[in-house]
């Protein structure tokens, strides 16, 4: 057995910590990938009774991405038990409370409904910032590539990128420059 | 009729200013325009206005013949670009200072481009991409708008409905 499977190998019956950075990415399609991670089903090893999902760290949950208009229109629903306990939170009120929410939430309705939900989601670490404590940084080892590429703004560019960036049209002769 | 006395109006205001400054106030507002005072050895003071090459001139992309895109009403459908709502150092071409879309016969896009690029651009702005090509008064930091406007957003270009 050479060195690169026998450590592939360990890796598989080992629990790993990989690291997630969720700048600009939709919480609903990185958890896809993420659930797939916490249940062990991107193992070649997967069995349902089998125990073998990993950690996963996910930081700048912050600055997610919603599609669209998706802050104001998505409604995250919530009742106290009692008469008129019933509650309705729109997305960027509920991110406004919590960062860490709309992302812990879009990875538990990924996952499927089972007795191992709650388990797996014990291996959920998620930060609101890029600050990891020390003691979870030590365990990471391995890292998920981002679901979507991350835009870059205007201010990222500089001078001479922009200046020199090749242009699509001219101004016509009489145009005044605003 | 109200309207167009006013406008009448403000054309002789401008006027008046125009005969006050002489040629250099019609001048220094048109930015593309240089103007130049020569005195001649006989007396006679020569201004005139002559137009400055633009300064994109010597930057303009062009697509082989073959390279083209099926329609090719427009520079946009020749060039057969996959622009999306991301890519603001195209998108920042069509606006002005303050943010404001370029009109269509300043642009010169076919009528499906100018609408494709226009949603585009507003995309870009809801994004907070290109926050600093903004009105004066608006919120450069895009976490300083007002409720859900402050979080990370992103648009599908295929959405636009033309």
């Amino acid at each position: 057995m050479s060195a690169t499977k026998r450590v592939q190998q360990w890796a598989t019956l080992s629990r790993m910590w990989y690291l997630f950075d969720a700048q600009w990415q939709d919480p609903f399609r990185s958890a896809q990938t993420l659930a797939l991670y916490l249940t062990g089903q991107n193992k070649p090893i997967y069995h349902p009774l089998n125990d073998c999902g990993d950690h996963v760290v996910v930081i700048n949950s912050k600055e997610v991405a919603l599609r669209g208009d998706e802050w104001k229109k998505r409604v995250y629903f919530h009742h106290t038990g009692y008469p008129k306990g019933a509650s309705w939170t729109l997305a960027w009120q509920l991110h406004e409370k919590d960062p860490t929410m709309v992302m812990r939430k879009a990875i538990f309705k990924a996952m499927a409904s089972n007795l191992i939900r709650r388990t797996n989601m014990e291996r959920l670490h998620i930060f609101p910032g890029s600050e990891i404590p020390e003691e979870i940084k030590g365990n990471i080892s391995g890292q998920i590539r981002p679901v979507m590429p991350v835009p870059k703004r205007l201010t990222g560019y500089s001078k001479e990128e922009i200046d020199n960036f090749p242009k699509v049209f001219d101004y016509p002769n009489d145009y005044i420059l605003r | 009729m109200a309207l167009r006395n006013l406008s009448q109006i403000g054309r002789k205001v401008f006027e008046v200013n125009c005969n006050k400054s002489s040629s250099i106030f019609v001048a220094s507002i048109r930015n593309i325009k240089q103007v130049t005072h020569n005195e001649n050895p006989d007396g006679t003071v020569v201004i005139a206005g002559n137009y400055m090459p633009s300064p994109r001139a010597n930057q303009i992309i062009t697509v082989k013949s073959e390279n083209e895109g099926h329609c090719n009403s427009c520079y946009m459908c020749k060039l057969n670009l996959d622009v999306k709502h991301t890519d603001v150092l195209i998108l920042s071409q069509f606006v002005r200072t303050d943010g404001c879309m370029l009109p269509r016969r300043v642009t010169n896009l076919c009528k499906r481009q100018q609408k494709r690029i226009g949603t585009m651009v507003t995309m870009a702005q809801k994004a907070g991409l290109m926050s600093n090509i903004n009105p004066s008064w608006s919120h450069k930091d895009p976490r300083k708008r007002y409720q859900h406007k402050k979080w990370n957003s992103y648009w599908d270009e295929t959405t636009i409905k033309c």
